[in-house]
């Protein structure tokens, strides 16, 4: 376990007196895959959203337990969220550009986050997270143009872009292709594919076709617990628990 | 399932009624629209048709002998012996004149000259005074020169004093309004557009021909100004806090619901509040815009609260995720993304905050600004601020209350100047809005 680069031990989330997330203790391996899947409201999300303390901002929300990122406690009141956040990146369910210009999207975390030391470092900057997110080619000839312009793949795709921009170790995708088409769901897939030979990616995904077909680690939620986390081939083809059998053949969820 | 009928086109009694009573409906929606628009256009009538007179005045032109053993016995055009000549030493020179008017245009008239000049306004004699004081190389030369006429002359050029109105009016004859009509013929008395009426200050209740709204326009802009400098900050700030940094709780509660109670608070209340606080305790002076704008800024604060708050409100939360996602701090995240889209929103608000503010006339009424307030255009920008002014809306109080029916009229074209303003301020507010909407 000492490649792991999130670790996440007795892990309890509270909203108000909803017990969310229950005693959850889970390793995520650097350079690779991991999924979460589960039924809607299974804490999925949530505790994804634990992973960059994007919960801090809603007031209800209490976690409980140790998240470490490289053995270092994530909720330790010496830790500014912001430098969290710029080393674990996230993309969301719905894309969600700022209405600014494809280029500004992408420039924006680099900007202020210090990153680039001249115009054309940021250029750069911009150009290959552009290129990673495989979206370059596409709108390499129009970077001034809205990012709110561009179709709901590419849009999803340029938040990707966004996210890889600040060079975060960890990338959390809370259902990046639930808004899109089939076509845009293989581009996005290649690459996460892509993106896990040099970070940790984590992905929440309500597919289990994509689960099994991107993650080499599977974690399946129910009702706030995690009931069972092992290798992604071991829990689509012979699950130890029964409830994710019944999951993964469509019986509950 | 017996119920329903076959066919698709077979008439059913019951989707009949639900068709009537949408077709009811829409005319009722219809109607109120339309009784909206009619009740509209008559009040668009009524102050049109009852203030445009006072965007119009009457003139009489005189040739006007300016004589130096008059006006500067010495012939040393010194000025300050030249002020010591009072109107009553400028009265001759306008007898004079009407004398001449007389004989010039051949005016059948058995009045004496005097009660020809008696047709001029009261006003006359210091705007000829001020004419020569403010260039004395005029003394000893003879000027053409158009004085306002009484409101008296006045009005019966525009048809509201009649002869039978003048039967028992001691202030004009029909011998003089007989002397009016030859005026008239020769050209001498004319109606024309008078700028004063925008440009000028309030006259006394016996020159309603000299009085004009624009020293009250200069009080109300300061005030919008002080409005503005002091609530869009504060507004703006205390609901960026209020919508993005402050915590749920009982506290925040009781101060929101607090915001929307100011909102409906009367306006009078905040003017007693002004007069108890800023002219008793902190002895600011009375009458003064800086006063009024203080008033009007409390009294504003709160729409301005609600409505950016409003506009924050609906921008997307996904916005804020995408910017906390990429690591920006909450408030990189408020001015880099929420307040930008926030803002025409926040500019529509203020607008219509002001223009709120602008119409308000209650408040006034209690720190001074409401009543004759014999002020002249303020010169520098801190007289605009401290020295004794009115506001539009309490001009126009003030002339609509006054006996003479010409501050009637000009306090209908006081309105028109004020709907005026209120028109380009709404026009401003939507440009705005139409200029920085943004899509996400």
């Amino acid at each position: 376990m000492s490649a792991s680069k999130i670790s996440a031990r007795a892990c309890n989330v509270f909203y108000g007196d909803t017990h969310a997330i229950k005693g959850v203790n889970v390793d995520i391996g650097s350079k690779s895959v991991t999924a979460f899947i589960g039924p809607s409201g299974c804490g999925k999300s949530t505790f994804l959203r634990c992973l960059n303390r994007m919960n801090d901002t809603i007031d209800t929300c209490r976690v409980e337990g140790t998240i470490t990122l490289d053995g270092e406690n994530i909720y330790d009141p010496r830790v500014d969220p912001v430098t969290l956040r710029a080393r674990v990146g996230m993309v969301f369910q719905k894309p969600n550009p700022f209405p600014k210009s494809i280029f500004d999207n992408v420039a924006y975390g680099p900007k202020i986050h210090g990153m680039a030391k001249s115009k054309s470092d940021l250029r750069d900057i911009v150009e290959n997270a552009l290129r990673r997110a495989a979206i370059w080619d596409e709108v390499k000839d129009r970077l001034d143009a809205p990012g709110t312009g561009l179709s709901g793949g590419q849009q999803q795709r340029l938040c990707i872009a966004r996210a890889i921009a600040t060079q975060p170790e960890v990338l959390l995708m809370d259902e990046p292709c639930s808004a899109l088409d089939p076509i845009a769901t293989f581009q996005i897939e290649e690459l996460i594919d892509d993106l896990a030979k040099n970070i940790s990616v984590v992905i929440v995904t309500h597919s289990m076709q994509q689960a099994a077909r991107v993650s080499q680690k599977t974690a399946f939620f129910h009702l706030g617990e995690l009931v069972e986390f092992g290798d992604t081939d071991d829990i689509f083809t012979n699950p130890s628990d029964p409830r994710t059998e019944s999951y993964i053949t469509g019986r509950i969820g | 399932m017996t119920l329903r009928s076959k066919s698709l086109f077979a008439a059913d009694p019951h989707i009949q009624s639900r068709k009537r009573a949408d077709a009811r409906f829409k005319l009722y929606g219809l109607a109120a629209i339309l009784a909206g628009l009619a009740l509209l256009a008559v009040l668009l009538g009524t102050v049109i048709g009852n203030g445009l007179g006072a965007f119009q005045q009457s003139y009489l032109t005189l040739e006007v002998e300016l004589l130096e053993s008059k006006l500067d016995k010495n012939g040393n055009r010194d000025i300050e012996e030249i002020k010591k000549v009072t109107t009553f030493g400028y009265d001759p020179l306008l007898t004079a004149a009407a004398e001449r008017l007389i004989e010039t245009q051949n005016i059948q008239t058995d009045l004496r000259a005097k009660d020809i000049a008696k047709l001029l306004s009261k006003s006359a004699v210091s705007d000829l005074r001020d004419f020569v004081v403010a260039d004395t190389s005029r003394i000893g030369r003879t000027v053409s020169f158009d004085f306002l006429v009484n409101a008296r002359v006045d009005g019966y050029l525009k048809g509201r004093v009649t002869r039978e109105s003048i039967a028992d009016d001691k202030m004009i004859s029909a011998e003089q309004l007989d002397a009016v009509d030859q005026l008239v013929a020769a050209g001498a008395l004319v109606k024309r557009f008078n700028l004063d009426f925008i440009l000028g200050s309030d006259a006394s209740d016996q020159r309603p021909e000299a009085a004009g709204i624009g020293t009250a326009m200069l009080g109300s802009l300061a005030m919008m100004l002080v409005v503005l400098v002091l609530t869009l900050p504060v507004g703006v700030s205390a609901s960026i806090y209020l919508e993005e940094f402050a915590p749920k709780n009982r506290l925040t509660d009781l101060i929101e619901v607090n915001i929307s109670n100011l909102a409906a608070v009367p306006s009078i209340v905040f003017g007693i509040l002004g007069l108890a606080v800023f002219i008793n305790i902190l002895h600011l002076p009375m009458s003064a815009p800086l006063v009024g704008g203080l008033v009007l800024s409390l009294m504003t604060l709160p729409t301005i609260i609600i409505s950016s708050r409003a506009a924050m409100k609906s921008v997307p939360p996904s916005i804020r995720d995408a910017a906390l996602g990429v690591g920006a701090s909450r408030m990189q995240a408020v001015f880099h993304h929420v307040l930008p889209l926030a803002a025409p929103g926040i500019l529509t608000g203020t607008i219509i905050g002001l223009a709120q503010a602008l119409g308000e006339t209650a408040p006034l009424l209690l720190i001074g600004m409401v009543g004759f307030i014999a002020s002249t255009t303020p010169e520098t920008m801190g007289d605009a601020l401290l020295a004794p002014n009115s506001a539009l809306p309490a001009q126009i109080f003030e002339w609509a209350k006054r006996a003479d029916p010409a501050f009637y009229e000009r306090a209908w074209g006081g309105i028109i100047v004020l709907l005026v303003f209120l028109v380009a301020m709404n026009a401003v507010a939507i440009l705005l809005r139409r200029r920085f909407e943004r899509r996400w």
